[in-house]
């Protein structure tokens, strides 16, 4: 009877309690709920780009700071993921680094930024300079990227390697004068009444 | 004799108590979707909240509400996501004692795909087409396991759109073309036309539900009804589009094969019957042992080898081998897409849907008045056969 009772309805199923999904990068393990995109991946890869893009001799070296200006990450996983993180990521983190180094230009709120325009030169608000004078500055840099995936399944369990590449682009050559990837690699298995 | 059967009426009763349980999580059904699904995910088992988040995100789409069926497809994605590794209630459904529902619903892997087309069109109709491509891709992804690998990943609509998103993006979507093409039985998908900005996305029909055969309920069967509905037609403007079904959610759900929780649940259906069994001849055996004898340590071998057949009958008793056939029961059966070119301005669809023999259902026809402001960015519309008309979007 002990013996009836200690059986186990899952025994000749290959791990039957599923596989705790394995974070590898590079020579390194960690434990993480899935195999998608996630924060700490979001914080490495972030990290790694801003400590990349200040060493390169254009920001580096610049008599001036360079403008940049941020373009949408192209999401070419099968992870539906919010593209702006990144690229705030980065930003924040050169503006805290960088002290003055780079500046970025905040195009995604030019709608705003002309309206207020406009009504300084109408006179409907105060203007602490001469409103008529263009002064929206131009990009030096455009900073992108993509994200890009291989995923495969099989009764072994499930591998996700995502490559995260960004680069920085002159806006007046269209030269790519930095780009800096970093990569991930995922797997896991789950429980067996999921498969 | 007292000293044999109060051990045993112990046992008995710590075996019976086992059985206890703690107080149950019910809600009361309406049979209306908007308010049970609600209500379940806020008072219900926490094991059936994917399912009810399905429910409900297929319902508020039809209903035009789509901010609600992001809410509840986001938070059924994040637990799908996230189900790798030791589970304490996928173990308890594995165990002879507790049924597979016990487990955290997350569906069969025709459900999980159709959660990611619903997300992705959602993604899609936000402007953000490559999150759209991204749910199309996972909504593959999560067919591409099957048994017979001549059903993996067979989705067309899924497929057909990766291409179709990756061309409006400026890339080579050709590929993901010729992929849908090759699983698309006996249907000729249109070309790419990355002009046209209006994108509908067209279901019909009753989709699949489930049910449970075998002596113990241990077998997991797909009920599928045949549609009252073959096709449909859109017209917009002065074009009439034909739409015929792309994907079929019945066969999608028919051809996955076993499960590995089939040969568990096969197992908990043979440890059931054997128990039962072996209850069955030491009960019997020992009782009539028990009564032909006349010597007393004869007696109370019998009765002893009885009380070992009634544990067993209860160990038999207690063991579930039923299947799960919890169902995203409001899935469509066929799902299309057209897609037209629609000019800023103010224009009037309407979308007929056709019986098999070609005739019109009158009242299934939706009217939908779209305007488009840009077309830079794409109109997504959502129609089903159950979708709420007049809608404006």
């Amino acid at each position: 009877m002990a013996a009836l009772l200690a059986g186990c309805a899952s025994s000749g199923v290959k791990n039957p309690s599923g596989v705790a999904v394995t974070h590898i990068n590079a020579d390194e393990q960690g434990f993480v709920a899935g195999t998608g995109v996630e924060s700490q991946d979001m914080v490495m890869v972030a990290d790694k780009m801003s400590r990349s893009i200040l060493s390169i001799p254009q920001i580096a070296n610049a008599a001036t700071p360079p403008t940049i200006v941020l373009e949408p990450v192209d999401n070419q996983t099968r992870f539906p993921i919010n593209k702006d993180i990144f690229l705030t990521r980065i930003r924040a983190q050169l503006n805290s680094k960088a002290r003055g180094k780079v500046v970025f230009l905040a195009r995604s709120e030019m709608a705003a930024l002309e309206q207020e325009r406009n009504r300084k030169r109408q006179g409907a608000v105060t203007a602490s300079s001469d409103p008529n004078v263009q002064e929206f500055k131009g990009a030096d840099y455009f900073l992108t990227g993509s994200l890009q995936g291989l995923s495969t399944r099989t009764a072994a369990g499930t591998s996700d390697y995502i490559l995260y590449d960004f680069h920085l682009i002159d806006a007046r050559t269209s030269a790519i004068v930095w780009e800096d990837s970093a990569e991930m690699k995922k797997q896991g298995l789950e429980d067996a009444a999921y498969r | 004799m007292k000293s044999l059967w109060q051990p045993a009426l112990l046992a008995v009763l710590l075996t019976l108590a086992g059985c206890a349980t703690t107080p149950k999580r019910e809600v009361v059904l309406t049979g209306n979707v908007m308010v049970d699904a609600p209500n379940a995910i806020a008072h219900g088992p926490p094991r059936d909240r994917v399912l009810w988040e399905y429910r409900l995100a297929a319902a508020a789409m039809r209903q035009g509400q789509f901010a609600l069926a992001k809410q509840n497809l986001d938070d059924a994605l994040l637990t799908l996501g996230g189900i790798y590794g030791n589970d304490p209630n996928a173990k308890k459904a594995r165990s002879y004692f507790h049924a597979e529902a016990k487990k955290t619903f997350i569906g069969e892997p025709y459900e999980r795909s159709m959660a990611y087309i619903y997300r992705g069109i959602l993604y899609w109709m936000d402007g953000e087409p490559d999150n759209a491509r991204a749910c199309f891709r996972s909504a593959e992804f999560e067919d591409s396991d099957t048994e017979k690998h001549e059903y993996a990943g067979d989705w067309v609509l899924p497929e057909y759109l990766d291409g179709l998103a990756t061309t409006k993006l400026h890339g080579d979507g050709s590929d993901a073309f010729k992929r849908a093409q090759a699983v698309a039985r006996g249907v000729n998908l249109p070309p790419y036309h990355p002009e046209a900005n209006g994108l509908f996305f067209v279901e019909f029909g009753p989709g699949p539900t489930k049910f449970a055969t075998g002596r113990y309920g241990e077998e997991l069967r797909f009920h599928t009804a045949p549609s009252p509905v073959a096709s449909a037609e859109l017209n917009v403007d002065a074009l009439r589009i034909p739409i015929a079904p792309t994907d079929d959610v019945n066969f999608q759900a028919t051809t996955r094969g076993g499960r590995v929780m089939d040969h568990i649940l096969g197992n908990k259906a043979v440890f059931k019957s054997t128990t039962d069994t072996v209850g069955n001849v030491a009960l019997v055996g020992g009782l009539a042992t028990a009564a032909a004898s006349r010597d007393r340590t004869t007696e109370e071998v019998g009765l002893g080898i009885a009380l070992v057949g009634l544990v067993s009958k209860t160990i038999s008793a207690a063991t579930v081998p039923a299947a799960d056939t919890r169902s995203w029961d409001n899935l469509p059966c066929y799902l299309s897409f057209a897609s037209v070119p629609l000019p800023p301005g103010t224009h009037v669809a309407t979308i007929q849907f056709l019986d098999p023999a070609g005739q019109v259902l009158p009242n299934l026809t939706k009217t939908i008045t779209i305007n488009i402001t840009t077309t830079d960015r794409d109109k997504v519309v959502f129609v089903s056969d159950t979708s709420l008309t007049p809608q404006t979007l």
